[in-house]
């Protein structure tokens, strides 16, 4: 170290300051993030992209185009974000700190609805309240005599409770995870000391969950605010436009710029937001509860509100996950669309080719590229899942220990910029840049390799806001301990903040995994093997007019979600043994 | 990823010597080039339908030696991809069946992004104006359509201006087209069409038209007199069918979409059919095109590939078309028959679009169908 300060001060400096952790990960994730963004910057500079900024912010498009949608998709994050949070944490509440009978079963239906794609919940809204504003049939309510007005089958209403009951499981994983490091021993402590219930939950519970908080509401809104299904299928008939279809729009009509130009709008706003929350966060005490004294979690007795919460939790869960996956399984039932409960036929799933149903298509399970596609999906899905996990913990990890270093913030808001980079963007950029070979880099164009490692930036979000909600939580003093005694960097990550973070960082990996299992739009644009994946498989049907097919290939994607979270739950548990009885 | 640097390569030494090669490869017969091509091994084609996955099938039976990596993607997709992989020097595609040729026209073929091809043997069954730049495999259409059972007699509509009166408000169906490229060239074309559509307006109503000072032309109003008339969108294609086309009782809006809608009638309980007889046009014929990448890596298969996507000479057009026939879609080549249960194409009354024209034209009206939201 003396020479180099001799030769290089700065570079000393730099090696000795506490900077040297977020600078590195800070050039990491420039690699993966900030050169997309910065192709997306350029493209906005030519004379075309200047054309677009103008039209978009200040012409007589502007309203249009630009400040109504922003309206529109800001009420619908913001929305989203309350209510994610208020439904996520009650039931968050209710599995982990109470004692409500069948907690396994609220546990994963409460994780279910982020595996039910949000346009399978807005196909279930519009079949039980579509009105005659579109003419043809009504749906179920209108059609038993209730009449429905139009602000409550189409437009910001349905939107925004589609939404929340797509992410509001998103909110729930985070909070989950970081209230099950709420050591029993504090409630206990202040129980002894006479303390009420209400006075722990909002005394001890709720300030050491904020992190966890801040993270969820920052996600489920980055969420709502980039899903283009739900607005575009439910806000369409009354015009209700949103910044997510607005791009989406702009990309199709062949104006990539304006698509573009609303896309760095929309993270500044976002970044913006994320500043806030972030000054919010670390202006507060930080709570250390992981200390690494073992105690479980200490459960409340809800005396006789144990049922009646048990069937209030029940009965969101009927209504976020069972009705959608009975409307997904009845439209790969009916022969005819539009007509979802009769005639019913399993045609499309076992039926032989060469009939005269479905011009002749055999049913998914007789599919020669279906079991294939299961495997090329599933190996997608835990590679991305994999890779994200470990560059959502490290960036975290980055976050929360070096929180004085003025890097870690822009880490942080980069890390959570890719939720709003359109995929089409994404995709484009991740060709152009790794598609040659660039130095010791060999050229990534076609390989598996690169579609993991956009799709890793993509999701990393997920990754670093879950991993971040548990690590904040870690007592600092346990590495310190085993820096002590002579632990290096990587064996104290791989011994103790690993395992500590475990709980937080699988559920993490789980949301990415569902995510990547059932995203089609930025791996179609970089997929080229000749064995496609199953959302890809559903595209082909569901573009030949074959919605049947299509729901019931995400019916199949649905089921492995389910055993992958499955999975995760006993690894967690297993990992974690001694938190549970 | 061996296999993508061959390719370059590949495609970098022909480009070294193209003009000559790429000359003859243009005349040769699909013998000579499947010669050629046994020597490439494969061809690869992104493809706008799904459908490519039996064209797979059907060219590797009759050109074994050649295996076909069929990619489906949607047109703006495939452009997208294009632009940013020869933006990095990568030259993979060999050849690209898309819509979307507004676009097309103006951001790749400009640029030589992409080349035509043309095979000899059908350049006579396909009428001029559908090969003067990249070759149309076959039409499409979006038009309006009605519910036949609910209107035995025909179509309610007769002129498209009824669509703009009190009786239709709110029962026109559209898909949103600030977010469907071939809805927007609808419109466009219904714009470019302005004299057509001022003489309509004074069939309907018996006056002359008088067009807003802000608008070019009688098409331009007729658009917003649509939206002022409470226009409906739909986002979800099989929710726009079934509500105009199921057969149920009650009225029935009217809407557009594509003809093709209609084949699935029987299937599915309903009565789409085409209001052909509506003035002065019932919607618009637009092409998919067949094109060759730039330096495609194995350009004698990707000529190989076009030829045989083109069809064979009976009526039906053989394995190489079969799989795009559907009643709704017209084939280019002449020689290959309507669908039966179709009307005939020389009895269509939809215009034909110019995609050059059209992608001109687009961004105003793109820009007004905007400020109408």
């Amino acid at each position: 170290m003396a020479t180099l300060a001799s030769r290089a001060p700065w570079m000393a400096r730099v090696v000795q300051s506490r900077d040297i952790v977020p600078l590195i990960m800070l050039a990491f994730t420039t690699l993966l993030v900030i050169a997309p963004l910065l192709m997306i910057l350029f493209a906005t500079l030519t004379p075309d992209g200047m054309a677009a900024w103008q039209a978009i912010t200040n012409s007589p498009l502007s309203r249009n185009l630009w400040w109504r949608p922003l309206g529109n998709t800001m009420i619908l994050g913001a929305g989203t974000a309350i209510g994610c949070l208020l439904l996520g944490g009650f039931l968050a509440w209710l599995v982990v700190l109470t004692d409500v009978p069948a907690r396994r079963f609220l546990a994963i239906m409460s994780i279910l609805p982020f595996m039910i794609p949000s346009f399978a919940a807005a196909l279930a809204w519009s079949t039980l309240f579509r009105n005659d504003r579109l003419g043809g049939q009504a749906g179920y309510f209108a059609s038993n005599g209730i009449p429905i007005p139009d602000w409550l089958a189409w437009g910001i209403v349905p939107t925004l409770i589609v939404l929340i009951a797509h992410y509001y499981s998103l909110a729930y994983t985070m909070i989950a995870a970081s209230l099950s490091s709420v050591s029993g021993d504090l409630v206990e402590s202040a129980e002894m000391a006479g303390a009420k219930r209400g006075r722990i939950l909002f005394g001890i519970v709720l300030p050491i969950v904020t992190p966890a908080l801040i993270s969820g509401g920052m996600l489920t809104f980055a969420g709502a605010v980039s899903n283009f299904a739900a607005p575009a299928l439910l806000g369409a008939p009354v015009r209700m436009q949103t910044l997510s279809t607005r791009i989406y729009g702009m990309v199709q009509t062949g104006n990539i710029e304006r698509g573009y130009v609303l896309a760095l709008l929309l993270m500044l706003m976002a970044a913006a937001l994320l500043y806030f929350s972030d000054r919010f966060v670390s202006g507060r005490r930080a709570f250390v509860t992981v200390t690494g004294k073992g105690a479980r979690t200490k459960r409340f007795a809800l005396g006789r509100w144990r049922w009646p919460l048990f069937i209030f939790a029940t009965l969101i869960g009927v209504i976020t996950t069972i009705i959608p996956v009975i409307v997904l399984f009845a439209s790969s039932m009916a022969p005819r669309p539009g007509v979802l409960f009769s005639n019913w036929t399993l045609h499309f799933w076992i039926g032989p080719a060469g009939t005269s149903i479905a011009e002749g298509q055999a049913g998914i399970f007789r599919n020669p590229h279906l079991i294939d596609a299961v495997f090329t999906t599933i190996r997608l899905g835990l590679t991305v899942a994999g890779c994200a996990m470990l560059v959502g913990l490290l960036i975290a990890y980055t976050i929360v220990r070096y929180k004085a270093s003025p890097y870690t913030r822009i880490l942080s808001q980069l890390s959570f910029v890719p939720l709003f980079i359109p995929s089409i963007a994404m995709a484009a950029a991740y060709i152009a840049m790794y598609g040659t070979s660039l130095g010791p880099l060999p050229a990534l164009y076609g390989t598996f390799a690169l579609i993991v490692m956009a799709a890793t930036a993509n999701l990393m979000p997920y990754a670093v806001q879950s991993a971040r909600g548990v690590l904040g939580q870690i007592s600092a003093d346990i590495e310190e301990s085993a820096r002590m005694t002579g632990a290096g960097a990587v064996r104290r990550m791989a011994q103790i903040v690993f395992p500590l973070a475990m709980r937080g960082i699988m559920a993490g990996g789980i949301l990415v995994f569902i995510k990547i299992v059932r995203d089609l739009s930025l791996v179609v644009l970089l997929f080229s093997a000749s064995t496609p994946l199953l959302s890809m498989i559903a595209f082909n049907y569901a573009s030949l007019g074959f919605m049947q097919f299509a729901n019931a290939i995400t019916l199949v994607i649905l089921v492995i979600c389910l055993i992958a979270s499955g999975l995760v739950h006993i690894l967690q548990n297993k990992v974690q043994g001694w938190k549970s009885k | 990823m061996r296999r993508s640097l061959m390719g370059a390569l590949m495609g970098a030494m022909l480009f070294a010597a193209a003009p000559a090669a790429a000359q003859d490869l243009d005349s040769m017969t699909p013998e000579e080039l499947y010669e050629i091509a046994k020597t490439e091994g494969n061809v690869t084609i992104f493809s706008l339908s799904s459908r490519i996955a039996q064209i797979k099938v059907s060219f590797e039976e009759k050109y074994p030696g050649i295996q076909v990596e069929g990619v489906h993607l949607n047109s703006t997709r495939q452009i997208a991809r294009l632009q940013a992989e020869q933006r990095a020097g990568i030259y993979a595609i060999d050849v690209m069946y898309m819509s979307e040729t507004p676009i097309v026209y103006r951001d790749l073929v400009p640029e030589g992004l992409v080349e035509a091809y043309v095979p000899d043997r059908v350049k006579a069954d396909v009428p001029e104006a559908l090969r003067e730049n990249l070759l149309t495999h076959r039409l499409s259409t979006r038009a309006l359509m009605y519910n036949e059972a609910t209107h035995p007699d025909g179509t309610p509509i007769t002129n498209l201006w009824q669509l703009t009166t009190p009786d239709w408000s709110g029962r026109v169906l559209i898909d949103d087209p600030t977010q469907r490229g071939e809805t927007l060239d609808l419109l466009t074309e219904i714009a470019l069409r302005g004299d057509e559509m001022a003489e309509a307006y004074e069939a309907q109503f018996g006056e002359a038209i008088s067009v807003d000072s802000d608008l070019q032309g009688a098409g331009e109003q007729f658009i917003r007199d649509l939206f002022n008339n409470d226009v409906v969108m739909i986002n979800d294609t099989q929710t726009l069918r079934s509500a105009i086309g199921i057969i149920s009782d009650g009225p029935k809006p009217v809407g557009f979409m594509t003809y093709s809608a209609s084949r699935n009638n029987e299937r599915d309980g309903m009565a789409l059919q085409i209001s052909n007889d509506t003035v002065p046009g019932a919607g618009i014929l637009f092409p998919a095109v067949l094109a060759l990448g730039k330096n495609a890596p194995n350009p004698a298969a990707a000529r190989l590939m076009v030829d045989f996507l083109m069809g064979d000479d009976t009526p039906s057009g053989g394995a190489g078309f079969e799989p795009f026939f559907v009643q709704g879609d017209y084939a280019a080549r002449r020689t290959i028959e309507d669908h039966p249960d179709a009307i005939a194409f020389d009895d269509l009354n939809l215009w034909l679009i110019n995609p050059e024209q059209t992608g001109q034209a687009r961004q105003r009206i793109l820009d007004l169908v905007i400020t109408l939201q």
